[in-house]
């Protein structure tokens, strides 16, 4: 039928042309209706208990994400704590309180938080911390000296060391604060003293990654199409021929963009890298085509008979390529992760319409060339003696080399694979948007300066809820008195900045009701008097600050905890650090607790996707295991296909954890695209490698002409797509570094890997390989048996995937399906007609 | 010095009514009028008050307490004691305040868990009473002195006056109309802007009947548009005239409630 389709294209070019530019417009017409979601949070489903939980947090305690605006001033031997500094923070923070989306009677801010201290005549005092702007310095130390005092400012408002203040600015939604921050920035610019100004805070981070992250999009595929484009130009030096594969990629990025966008769905940081993605899936089919055209055109000396040839030649190989690489991404619709469901489907549907478009358009591009044009395209130099040229002389020595020194690739092979499982075995699973960004970014330098001199800008809220919810707990001196432990416990740790709760605010309005005397910074002994305090401090001018702590009703309590670093690794430590101390320390009333905070929301996500994708990984493994056995009709040659690949990913991997890199988000979504990449080669290698010898029977001649036309085509498809991506390296991205990484090790090691380790396994193992089947897969039990467990697993991995079906029927389905398979085996093969072809098999 | 409009302060429920007048007022007579009938009608009072604090999810808390108000100089100085019966563990707390024309008031507060009584300073009177969304200076009165006044409109019912305080930056609004109804200079709405210029709070009388002789607000309210919630108070078994004298406004009796006059 595909034949049909190709011959129908060669013939009626016109039309393929017109439906391929229709369907790109129809795409390009969908554009107009993106949306972009630039927010981690979605990286959960929305009903995700995480998420939920902490809105109604968010709601219960009155919190907002906030940007954090750092001054700091370190000229001043008095720090910020000058006239002229304090006076522009007044400034500012007057300022802010206009830019739409601050919600300014939430701001954290001198000038705005009430402060409780001793007045005249034995008075207690609630006043702002800065209630005006001011004169003398001494005014300055006043308030440097009264928020040190205070617990709720000090290490939060104002740093330690009087260097730094921070302004918190609550917003109303997150995809606000990068606008917001450039809101900001353009109020300090118009102050000019020695303070310097950052802005930090995960919802920044996040979305002015996200602003980026759409900018670098413009800038890097189309940097690493004109670089794949410059390379192809290089090696087929025919400006008309490689076109064609320029405007399959271009056309698949549209209309698997469009279809995105089409269906509603929004673009999200996962989303925006699929043009990324295609670029070189779809460049490479057409590489191969390419290559192979020239050579049968030059043999067949017309244009239409030669097209036919290279897609009678290519096509199973094509479309096992397409198809593992599709899996490969398809798997990523078993995530729990909406955007990466999406990315996973989309780049799959992405690979197939390259598949097609490969199909049809390239042999109609070609067919509308006119011969004489065709003719005047000479033959790269190389092309016309095989063997003569550098390349060529090189490849066959390489050959001469593989074939003598078989056992010793292999022996090697072994080698890489321990070492680098032991690379694998330090790799350490971490991720921290900031660290999107590059060292010298605004918002990484930011983070570096503002967590220097503060708590930590991160925050995450361990919320305790009472089981009696009428019993008040969180008035009870004995609870306060545990909390109170608790936040010592955390700070001993040393993860935690600085934790603010409840307990704080009671010990600190005590003592000032008592006198301001320090031994009096306690909990009082009664419920009564803690009650008092508290109903004291409600005569601020915020009472308001009371729920952001504890609910009216003292049935729940948010423990607010800084961190000085936003990696998921340290809110983990944090997190086991709070099981440790509620699970050795018994609470005196009974409660729960549950997180809340943009920092452990990060920390839930990132290990979904880790252990997801870690899940998929081998899932995909095994199906594109199954397609090999299934296509080469054996499955000792299925699993020898899979050993490049194998290689290729465990290496790459091992030098994560050989050079410390963290196993991030990206990193984890790269897992598809190995898998999908690296076994291109060795599918080309293999099936080609049969196709000859089943022609000349003769490893020598297939493996010396392995080692011309198909080896190059590897060679020139890896060059193409590894140096295509290296500008990536660049980026001011982290993320895109990382994919501009791993394209050009993919590329390399599992060119390399295929190209020294399949023509040595098969030199080794020349009949398992190369000859055809004594007989139907299904005659050999053993192969039988071996399919039919991949059929269990995929089987299993489908049912888990989408969570169709518990652990316990998944298994017994699987089980069942060996079974029935096993005598299904043993029937066929004991059967008349696969006795009849092992005799056949044998007299062969 | 007078003090203005606390309309939905607690004095609100010693207000009385003045006949209404026909003649043109000024808008200085028709803020000094107000400002009597809100605040000093009767030589002394006394009311039950029960207040419902709901904050903007819809959460509310009760603070229930005898109020009792003695005047020193009608237009004057006045002293005020609040004594706290709810919430349990609040119970027996109480309040002071003397209000002075020419200086800063006096506050007084005792804390029986802490045996301990305490002046209270503030810096400004917009501070929070007891965590309600009534301010100190709802309670207590602002001074006429402290804004400029000018007659917005008026119609058959009310005079509606904008307030703009002449220090702006002292305060978080940037004016406030109030409506007082012609027929008793009874203040009964005040509304206040933000600096952007948006409507932020607004105070007003919900109910009111006449208590001896003295038209009196039975039920007020204060919402907070910025931040959602509002605190509804009723004034039961009020009573004015009691004749209270001065020592009961004393720091001794705020360790021992005057059971006399708070029954």
């Amino acid at each position: 039928m595909f034949r049909k389709l190709i011959r129908f294209s060669v013939h009626h070019p016109r039309l393929i042309m017109a439906v391929t530019v229709l369907s790109v417009a129809v795409s390009v017409a969908q554009f107009p209706r993106l949306k972009v979601d630039t927010d981690p949070e979605n990286m959960l489903p929305e009903k995700e208990f995480v998420r939920v939980f902490h809105h109604e947090v968010k709601k219960e305690f009155g919190l907002y994400d906030f940007i954090v605006l750092g001054i700091v001033n370190e000229n001043n031997p008095q720090g910020v704590f000058n006239v002229q500094t304090l006076n522009t923070i007044y400034a500012i923070t007057e300022q802010v309180k206009n830019i739409p989306g601050v919600i300014s009677r939430e701001l954290i801010a001198p000038s705005i938080k009430d402060n409780i201290r001793q007045g005249e005549l034995g008075s207690v005092i609630f006043e702002r911390l800065m209630p005006g702007p001011i004169t003398t310095a001494e005014e300055a130390l006043r308030i440097r000296a009264e928020a040190q005092d205070n617990p709720m400012f000090n290490g939060t408002l104002v740093s330690e060391d009087g260097k730094a203040l921070c302004l918190y600015l609550p917003i109303e939604q997150k995809n606000m604060s990068y606008r917001i921050s450039q809101e900001v920035f353009a109020i300090v610019k118009q102050f000019f003293g020695e303070e310097k100004y950052h802005i930090t805070g995960l919802p920044v981070a996040e979305d002015t990654f996200g602003v980026e992250m759409f900018k670098q999009m413009a800038v890097s595929a189309p940097l690493a199409g004109l670089i794949i484009f410059l390379l192809m130009w290089w090696f087929f030096r025919s400006l008309t021929l490689i076109m064609s594969p320029m405007l399959v990629a271009i056309a698949t990025v549209l209309i698997t963009m469009g279809l995105l966008i089409g269906f509603g769905f929004p673009v999200h940081i996962m989303s925006s890298m699929i043009p990324i993605f295609l670029m070189p899936i779809a460049v490479l089919d057409c590489v191969h085509i390419l290559s192979s055209f020239f050579e049968q055109y030059r043999r067949l000396g017309k244009r239409d008979p030669a097209v036919f040839a290279v897609m009678d030649e290519l096509f199973t190989a094509m479309l096992y390529t397409s198809l593992t690489s599709a899996v490969g991404f398809f798997s990523l619709s078993f995530s729990d992760i909406p955007p990466v469901q999406a990315f996973g489907v989309f780049v799959a549907i992405g690979v197939m319409v390259a598949w097609l478009l490969t199909m049809t358009f390239i042999p109609a591009y070609i067919a509308l060339l006119n011969e004489e044009k065709l003719r005047k395209i000479h033959a790269p130099a190389g092309e016309g003696g095989e063997a003569s040229d550098l390349l060529g002389r090189a490849l066959a020595g390489l050959r001469r080399f593989i074939l003598a020194r078989s056992r010793l690739i292999v022996v090697l092979s072994v080698v890489v694979v321990i070492v680098s499982g032991y690379g694998i075995s330090r790799i350490t699973v971490n991720d921290n948007p900031v660290r999107w960004f590059t060292a010298g970014h605004r918002i990484r330098i930011a983070d570096e300066v503002l967590n220097h001199h503060f708590g930590g800008t991160y925050t995450a809220y361990l919320i305790l809820e009472a089981h009696d919810k009428s019993a008040e707990i969180f008035k009870e001196p004995e609870m306060l008195r545990y909390i109170e432990r608790l936040q010592r416990y955390l700070a001993e740790q040393g993860d935690v900045g600085k934790s603010t709760s409840l307990v704080d605010v009671v010990k600190k309005v005590y003592m000032e009701l008592l006198g301001g005397q320090p031994e009096n910074y306690r909990i009082p002994d009664t419920k009564a008097a803690v009650s008092q305090c508290l109903i004291s401090y409600e005569n601020s001018h915020k009472p308001d600050d009371l729920w952001h702590m504890t609910t009216p009703d003292a049935a729940k309590l948010n423990l607010w905890i800084q961190l000085k670093s936003g990696d998921n690794r340290d809110m983990d430590r944090v997190v086991r650090q709070v099981e440790s101390f509620l699970g050795s320390q018994a609470a005196p009333f009974a409660l729960e607790h549950h997180w809340a905070g943009l920092t452990y929301i990060n920390l839930v996500w990132q290990n979904k996707m880790v252990v997801g994708m870690l899940v998929n990984f081998f899932g995909s493994f095994i199906i594109v295991f199954f397609m090999m056995a299934f296509l080469f009709r054996s499955a000792a040659l299925g699993l020898i296909s899979m050993i490049p690949l194998t290689i290729t990913i465990v290496f790459i991997y091992s030098l994560l954890g050989f050079f410390g890199k963290d196993y991030d988000m990206p990193v984890a979504v790269l897992s598809a695209l190995t898998l999908g990449l690296s076994i291109d080669y060795a599918i080309h290698f293999i099936q080609r490698s049969r196709e000859l010898y089943a022609v000349n029977r003769s490893w020598e001649q297939t493996s010396t002409q392995m080692f011309q036309g198909p080896a190059r085509a590897i060679i020139k498809n890896a060059l193409i797509i590894a140096i295509g991506f290296l500008p990536l390296l660049a980026a001011p991205l982290v993320p895109y570094r990382t994919v501009g990484f791993f394209m050009f090790t993919i590329m390399f090691v599992s060119s390399f890997s295929t190209m020294f380790i399949l023509p040595a396994i098969t030199n080794l193992a020349q009949k398992t390989v190369l000859a055809q089947p004594e007989s139907k897969m299904f005659c050999q039990c053993g192969n039988c048996f071996i399919v039919s467990a991949a059929v269990a697993v995929t089987v299993i991995y489908i049912l888990r995937g989408y969570s169709l079906a518990g652990w316990g029927p998944s298994l017994s389905i699987s089980v069942a399906i060996v079974a029935v398979m096993g005598g299904v085996c043993s029937r066929v093969s004991a059967s008349a007609a696969c006795r009849l072809e092992k005799k056949e098999g044998k007299n062969v | 010095m007078c003090k203005i409009f606390g309309l939905a302060g607690l004095c609100l429920f010693l207000c009385a009514g003045g006949a209404g007048n026909a003649a043109p007022l000024t808008v200085d007579e028709i803020v000094a009028k107000a400002n009597t009938v809100a605040y000093y009608e009767g030589s002394d009072g006394r009311a039950q008050v029960a207040m419902t604090i709901t904050d903007s999810q819809g959460r509310s808390r009760k603070r229930v307490f005898t109020i009792l108000r003695l005047d020193m100089v009608d237009g004057g100085a006045q002293k005020y004691y609040v004594y706290f019966r709810e919430p349990a563990d609040v119970r027996d707390m109480s309040y002071m305040v003397w209000k002075n024309v020419d200086k800063d008031d006096d506050r007084w507060m005792y804390l029986p868990a802490l045996d301990l009584v305490r002046r209270i300073a503030a810096s400004d009177k917009r501070s929070s009473f007891v965590g309600s969304h009534f301010l100190y200076e709802d309670i207590s009165g602002r001074a006429l002195s402290l804004d400029k006044h000018e007659l917005l409109r008026e119609d058959d019912a009310v005079y509606v006056v904008r307030n703009t305080p002449i220090e702006s930056m002292a305060v978080e609004f940037s004016y406030f109309d109030v409506s007082i109804r012609k027929d008793n200079f009874l203040p009964v709405k005040g509304e206040y802007y933000d600096k952007q210029g948006k409507l932020s709070r607004v105070v007003e009388a919900v109910e009111f009947k006449d208590i001896q002789g003295h038209p009196t607000v039975v039920k007020s309210k204060a919402t907070d548009l910025a931040a959602g919630g509002a605190t509804v108070t009723e004034f039961t078994n009020v009573e004015y005239d009691l004749g209270m004298d001065e020592t009961v406004f004393t720091e001794r009796y705020l360790r021992r409630p005057p059971e006399k006059w708070l029954k």
